[in-house]
């Protein structure tokens, strides 16, 4: 509703001063009526043709508050960004998995074992 | 405690081999040898676990990275009796002391020489030993070459 507000602020002044120059309210000084009424117009011209294309090209931003239907995922941290100290026990753990997928195929060599998918996390 | 390199022997001859060495206690987080060490001990794990790493560098430094882990009953060093008797992996106590045995080279040596028959069945369980790593990293290596080849197809 945000990205519309502009526009009609845009509309209203147009219709306001409009309105002052042509109706020429009675209860308005004349000099305040001339100058505003135009003054409204113009502006509101300017203010309208400044929403468009803030409407067109921006794009809509999702609803934020605590009861969202969908949250977005936190992207995943690139290698680079981890502590060392982590990233030293993912290697670890990489090749402690590593290790029981060779074992188990040491224990049972079949195609499938050899190439069965590792759940490390270090690699997926 | 049984050790996987003293198979097949019988009590007598398994503890006359592990006569021929000393116990050494490893405090936590200490190093039992380093990669490029003279390798003239033998080890076996008596308490405690060993960590075996190897040097990589990571994000412009040296880190030791797990390579694996040997536990009680098992043997650490066996580059003791493979020339050209030089460690090829740093070897570390993990978080709690270890104890070993430390069966020197020279020793194990004579002792095979005088108990041909002890002699073979200790060979047979080092090639035991090495056949199962080299069949586990020949495994891990073409595990890591197949997801290598799959991500530069990709």
């Amino acid at each position: 509703m945000r990205r519309y507000n502009m526009l009609l602020t845009g509309l209203l002044m147009i219709g306001a001063g409009v309105y002052l120059f042509f109706a020429r309210p009675q209860i308005l000084p004349l000099g305040f009526v001339l100058l505003a009424g135009p003054f409204l117009w113009f502006a509101g011209i300017a203010v309208a043709c400044a929403a468009l294309p803030l409407l067109v090209l921006s794009t809509p931003v999702p609803p934020t508050g605590f009861f969202t239907d969908s949250v977005a995922k936190p992207p995943a941290m690139p290698l680079r960004q981890v502590p060392i100290e982590v990233l030293l026990l993912q290697i670890e753990n990489h090749v402690r998995l590593e290790q029981a997928a060779a074992e188990s195929f040491l224990a049972l060599p079949t195609h499938d074992q050899l190439h069965s998918k590792t759940p490390s996390p270090f690699v997926n | 405690m049984t050790h996987d390199f003293l198979n097949g022997l019988s009590a007598a001859e398994a503890e006359q081999a592990l006569s021929l060495g000393t116990r050494v206690i490893v405090p936590s987080g200490t190093s039992l040898f380093k990669l490029g060490d003279t390798a003239d001990r033998l080890f076996l794990v008596e308490r405690g676990r060993i960590k075996l790493t190897l040097p990589m560098w990571v994000r412009g430094r040296e880190e030791n990275i797990f390579v694996e882990e040997r536990g009680p009953g098992q043997a650490v060093g066996w580059s003791a009796l493979i020339p050209p008797y030089r460690f090829t992996l740093t070897a570390t106590a993990t978080l709690y002391d270890a104890e070993v045995t430390a069966l020197p080279r020279e020793a194990l040596l004579k002792h095979f020489a005088a108990n041909p028959v002890g002699g073979y069945k200790i060979a047979l369980n080092l090639a035991v030993v090495i056949g199962h790593r080299l069949q586990l990293f020949q495994t891990m290596w073409l595990r890591e070459m197949q997801r290598t080849v799959e991500s530069r197809s990709a």
